[in-house]
């Protein structure tokens, strides 16, 4: 299977290299263990069904895994050309330049941090009720909220990564448990087919813009496939197909499970939802399925939430590794520990933000359902949204510049048809903040949200333009990564080019 | 007491990144491979057999060097000839050839010691200690001791250093350098420090900077 046709044959050096090189399947399940396949079909669509009254999310998945599709020809295609594939920025400090990128590469740590603490309040507030069931003790949802977040953290900073097989295994059961309960619910008594969750109107109808992020927030992850571009058995091959299978994988299980708990809950699914919130799928299943089914469940649950945090804890902790070893971040953060290769200040860095809201929303009483899981999860998802349509545009603006090596598929074609179509979800997005939120337009959360995006960027793009000017040597490596050679090291190459960062 | 000889830069990269008694390693076997990996190229770049020119490495002479370990990469580099880049001689060398040629040739000259454990589950496990711990430690402390006196580093020994940095093993062994130390060291490098052999280093660290992104370190 494993094809190392661009070498000579009998290259010692090749074959050692090939026995390293990761194929489609273990690609497709790093990326779905960021995606948390029942946190996103349990956790976010009933709690948007609440939150929104939005019942099209089934339509809205397919349509998403269409588009996303289309932007990953152009996107898988420049990672083949670039260092640093796994982050949005390298390709935006590419393609657009160097000060949007670094815009983007805060804007992107924003949102991922939103997603990770948005897995804690989700940890915190799913698991207080099933410890009240299964111990008879009620827990504060976040002690058990901080009890996740000290497991990541630790887990984090000496990067034990969990061992991939642990992995595959609860993610193949989420999996087959989703469906298995989808399944369930549609044996359900008052079944009736849904057409408003497959209606396509709904996609330019009043809300759509709300529907599309709640959908964008299930497919976070599938960015990290360009990772393994250079650790792939093929990289022409391997790394696209990977991705588009997790996307058609995600979006149908997404999609099916979606679906099969609107139409079991019929017409009132909405008031279900708002009273039920991520019981709402279990719920339907179990009358079906019995007791063992829904504690496998809820058990399931937890340990994809738990999963989901610490993968977006190690993506965020090598953002800043990767920011920091090109000097845009404090070259602290381009530190590791040596024993591990841990980046050990960014994973920090992000345990002490997990920490702080953590604490915040106890302390201020806030939900950590509505306010945390489903505003950080739904916050972030625009955040990736706004990013992805970024990095679409900079694909184009890439490939007007190289046109080497790839067809005009891959170059115009692709590219165009998604950043269109991006800048109108984009633009909904943001027009329907209030709606996605659950608040009245103009309220705190709906300005605060965009803005702090807006002002990220804003801050990141005059950070870049000091830079140009205070030290050009940092500014040239902004988007190579800690791949580039000159630029973007970590001790050594800064003893090379930044002589007065030492000198004083 | 004479200070014990100053051995090969893979050698005494190879001592300092083992703890002194016990011998486990201080970097995750990804790291140390990529650093003993660079520091044999190196080696063979100052026994003028091989050149770093932009990302190739071109083999200028195919004579032996003497030496068993850099012989055999450079017997490797000059079948598979300009087919690579140094990123992808990096990568294969670190996945543990260098360590194994390097602890070879310490082995040899009994530096280090083969200590077979057995395993919980049957089967042996082999590890490699420090034979004296004193001259285990010495690498690192020559360099400690001539940047602090701002006496100067031959060549081999600021390629030591710079992969000293590159490997991120500068946390444990230079952590005691203050900033005007540091300056110092850095303002050899740059001074001091022949290009190819700084291009080489940097394709050290960007490579070991690599391995953390994608999770291989």
């Amino acid at each position: 299977m494993s094809s190392t046709a661009t070498q000579p044959p009998g290259s010692q050096l090749s074959d050692a290299l090939a026995r390293d090189r990761l194929g489609v399947p273990a690609i497709v399940f790093f990326m779905m263990s960021a995606a948390a396949p029942l946190t996103v079909v349990a956790g976010v669509v009933p709690t948007g069904l609440a939150v929104t009254g939005l019942t099209g999310i089934a339509i809205a998945f397919l349509a998403v895994a269409l588009v996303l599709a289309i932007f990953s020809v152009g996107y898988v295609a420049m990672a083949r050309h670039i260092a640093n594939a796994g982050a949005f920025y390298a390709y935006i400090s590419q393609g657009l330049g160097k000060p949007v990128g670094v815009g983007a590469s805060w804007v992107a740590l924003l949102s991922y941090n939103m997603f990770q603490v948005a897995s804690y309040g989700g940890f915190g507030a799913i698991a207080q009720p099933l410890f009240l069931d299964w111990f008879g003790v009620d827990v504060q949802w976040w002690i058990l909220a901080l009890a996740a977040w000290a497991l990541v953290a630790v887990l984090g900073v000496r990067d034990v990564a969990v061992n991939g097989k642990v992995l595959a295994t609860l993610l193949v059961a989420e999996i087959a448990l989703t469906v298995i309960f989808a399944i369930a619910n549609m044996t359900m008594d008052g079944f009736t087919p849904s057409a408003d969750a497959l209606d396509p109107g709904t996609l330019v109808g009043a809300g759509s813009g709300a529907l599309l992020v709640m959908a964008v927030t299930g497919f976070v992850g599938f960015e990290q496939s360009v990772v393994f571009s250079e650790e792939s058995r093929d990289p022409r091959r391997t790394v696209p197909r990977a991705t588009y299978v997790a996307i058609a994988l995600i979006a149908v299980t997404y999609a099916f499970a979606s679906w099969a708990m609107i139409s079991a809950a019929g017409d009132n699914v909405v008031q279900r939802a708002g009273e039920e919130g991520p019981e709402l799928f279990f719920n339907l299943a179990a009358v079906q399925l019995g007791d063992t089914a829904l504690h496998m469940g809820h058990i399931l649950f937890l340990t994809s939430l738990i999963a989901a945090s610490i993968s977006f804890h190690n993506i965020i902790a090598r953002y800043m590794f990767s920011l920091g070893r090109e000097g845009v971040l404090p070259r602290a953060f381009g530190r590791t520990v040596p024993g591990t290769g841990a980046p050990k200040n960014g994973s920090l860095a992000q345990s002490a933000v997990g920490l702080v809201v953590i604490v915040l929303f106890a302390v201020m009483g806030w939900d950590p359902l509505v306010e945390l899981f489903f505003w950080g999860g739904s916050g972030g998802g625009l955040g990736v949204l706004l990013l992805v349509t970024l990095t679409s545009f900079a694909v184009i603006g890439y490939f007007a510049r190289n046109k080497v090596g790839e067809d005009v598929l891959h170059r115009v074609i692709a590219p165009v048809v998604s950043s269109v179509i991006l800048l109108v979800m984009s633009y909904l997005a943001v027009d329907n903040i209030a709606k996605l939120l659950g608040v009245e337009p103009g309220s705190t959360p709906a300005i605060v949200v965009p803005s702090a995006f807006a002002v990220l960027f804003v801050a990141g793009v005059i950070w870049a333009l000091y830079l140009r000017s205070a030290r050009p040597q940092t500014y040239s490596g902004i988007g190579l990564g800690a791949r580039s050679a000159t630029t973007g090291g970590g001790g050594f190459s800064a003893a090379l080019n930044e002589n007065t960062e030492y000198n004083r | 007491m004479a200070s014990p000889p100053q051995l090969p830069p893979a050698d005494d990269l190879y001592l300092t990144a083992h703890d002194t008694i016990r011998g486990s390693s201080l970097l995750s076997p990804a790291t140390l491979g990529l650093g003993l990996g660079a520091a044999l190229l190196g080696e063979l770049m100052l026994w003028r057999r091989v050149d770093l020119v932009e990302t190739e490495l071109v083999v200028i002479d195919e004579r032996p060097t003497g030496d068993a370990a850099t012989t055999a990469v450079l017997e490797q580099l000059r079948r598979e000839a300009g087919q690579h880049g140094v990123r992808n001689w990096l990568a294969y060398l670190s996945t543990g050839i260098a360590t194994d040629l390097v602890e070879r040739r310490l082995a040899r000259i009994g530096l280090i010691k083969r200590v077979e454990k057995r395993g919980l589950f049957g089967g042996t496990k082999v590890s490699f200690v420090p034979a004296d711990s004193m001259t285990a430690g010495w690498p690192a402390t020559r360099i400690r001791t001539k940047v602090s006196r701002d006496e100067p580093l031959d060549v081999a020994d600021l390629l030591l250093a710079g992969l000293i940095l590159a490997t991120g093993l500068d946390q444990h062994v230079l952590a005691t350098l203050n900033a005007r130390d540091r300056a110092r060291l850095f303002e050899q490098f740059r001074r001091h420090f022949p290009a190819m052999l700084q291009q080489l280093v940097a394709q050290a660290e960007a490579a070991v900077g690599d391995a953390v992104m994608a999770r291989r370190a």
